[in-house]
């Protein structure tokens, strides 16, 4: 973790939005393949004028502490979007990883992938009517430029 | 029960951090201690949850414990233990009740005659004992003692939880070692924490952590993580050599402790091998 300030350290020290949330509209996981660490985003969704939008959001790392941070930003940044922004705020972050180091890389692009894992599990639900929790892993080279190596997986 | 597990294991973490942001041997020691205690009471309202099949997990709230001064979180931990007090009821052995309301009266009361202290376990100021340390050494260090409080949390509550659950006592020995190891690793790392201005609360653990299905493959990943977690050492032994020997030391001592913690797993994973199946309590009873 490059340039450590005050602000890094407040999301280390307390991160937002961190915990297991009761009665989740959806969950989203994204996974690291090759070492098996793991994000959980939890969302609560509502609908505004034909717009579906996060009205609760947490999370859960079995990572490293950088994912720590990047979940603290990115779902502070998800809490209250519409799921087209969400969508916007998934692929900036994606194409910023563009300069990160892979091994960085990897940490944010897990918990933006599991934040597309809750939306499109949930818009899913609302096919289906049945609940499911996607498992979206990251790509094993650690580079953010390509398509979800997306993989649905029922957990319950 | 359950609520009681959860609330005892936030009153021990909001008693082992106060323990860390003191800085008087006096208040240290008894709150250290108190801390101590706390942890016992939980192993053992668990053991009660086990005993009567009732299924629980170790999740909890987020506890806060930035304060200004010691009297805040002391109140704060008074507070706890009376609200624990209320759920006294919810405890059928009555042993185990009146020992945790004799320990719960005794604590508050102590902990309001400990003398009140100026707190600056969250300033940030990320210096460590005055020693004049590059900033790619602080950040460094700084990371390992967040990830490493952490990881030393986490292990504190993986092998409570499987020596609660397994019914061997070969197997429960060493996991009670590590346990003990990890407290010392987690109250070193927190003390450091606290002197840095960096003190934080470890994150909440998940539970496929500790409920874990494949206990080979947890050992073999915990000695890799133990080889990483002394490769860590060595790094950061090396970066701070020449500003302090004092810290260059300590990173060393971390590092070859972690040598018989390996030996220790590899000695768990060939029993376990060897064993086969063990038995181990689940919320069905026993269970091979």
């Amino acid at each position: 973790m490059q340039n450590m300030d005050e602000e890094i350290i407040a999301h280390m020290s307390n991160p937002n939005n961190y915990g297991r949330m009761e009665n989740p509209d959806s969950i989203g996981i994204g996974e690291n393949p090759l070492n098996g660490e793991k994000v959980i985003i939890y969302i609560k969704v509502e609908k505004d004028c034909n717009d579906y939008f996060i009205s609760d959001i947490a999370f859960e790392a079995i990572a490293c502490m950088t994912t720590v941070v990047a979940g603290s930003i990115i779902t502070q940044e998800a809490r209250d979007l519409t799921f087209d922004k969400c969508e916007e705020l998934i692929a900036v972050t994606l194409g910023m990883l563009e300069s990160v180091p892979p091994e960085e890389a990897a940490c944010s692009e897990m918990v933006a992938v599991a934040l597309k894992a809750a939306m499109d599990g949930y818009l899913l639900s609302q096919e289906t009517g049945e609940k499911k929790t996607l498992i979206y892993k990251i790509e094993q080279s650690c580079s953010p430029d390509k398509e979800f190596s997306a993989q649905a997986a029922k957990e319950e | 029960m359950v609520n009681v597990l959860k609330k005892t294991h936030e009153a021990w973490i909001v008693t082992l951090m106060a323990s860390f942001m003191s800085k008087t041997v006096e208040n240290k020691t008894v709150l250290n201690d108190f801390s101590d205690i706390l942890f016992r009471h939980f192993t053992w309202i668990e053991r009660e949850l086990i005993k009567a099949g009732i299924d629980y997990d170790y999740n909890r709230d987020n506890v806060p414990i930035k304060v200004g001064n010691l009297k805040m979180i002391l109140s704060n931990i008074a507070s706890r233990l009376n609200e624990l007090e209320l759920m006294l009821p919810n405890i059928q052995n009555e042993a185990l009740r009146f020992r945790l309301e004799t320990d719960w009266d005794y604590i508050r009361f102590t902990v309001n005659t400990l003398k009140d202290e100026k707190i600056t376990a969250f300033d940030a100021n990320r210096t460590y004992k005055d020693i004049n340390l590059s900033q790619e050494a602080v950040d460094s260090f700084t990371l390992f003692l967040f990830e490493e409080s952490y990881k030393e949390y986490e292990l504190i509550m993986i092998y409570n939880y499987l020596k609660a659950h397994f019914n061997d006592d070969f197997l429960n020995k060493i996991f009670q070692i590590l346990v003990d190891e990890s407290f010392f690793h987690l109250k070193s790392f927190g003390n450091m924490m606290a002197e840095m201005g960096i003190l934080a609360v470890p994150r909440v653990l998940h539970k496929s952590l500790y409920q874990i299905e494949d206990v080979v493959q947890f050992l073999k990943d915990g000695i890799d993580e133990e080889l990483a977690a002394k490769e860590q050492c060595k790094t950061l032994s090396e970066s701070v050599a020449r500003d302090s020997e004092e810290l260059s030391r300590f990173f060393d001592f971390i590092n070859y402790q972690e040598n018989y913690h390996i030996e220790l797993m590899k000695e768990a994973l060939e029993y376990y091998s060897k064993k086969g199946s063990i038995e181990y309590y689940d919320k069905k009873g026993i269970n091979g």
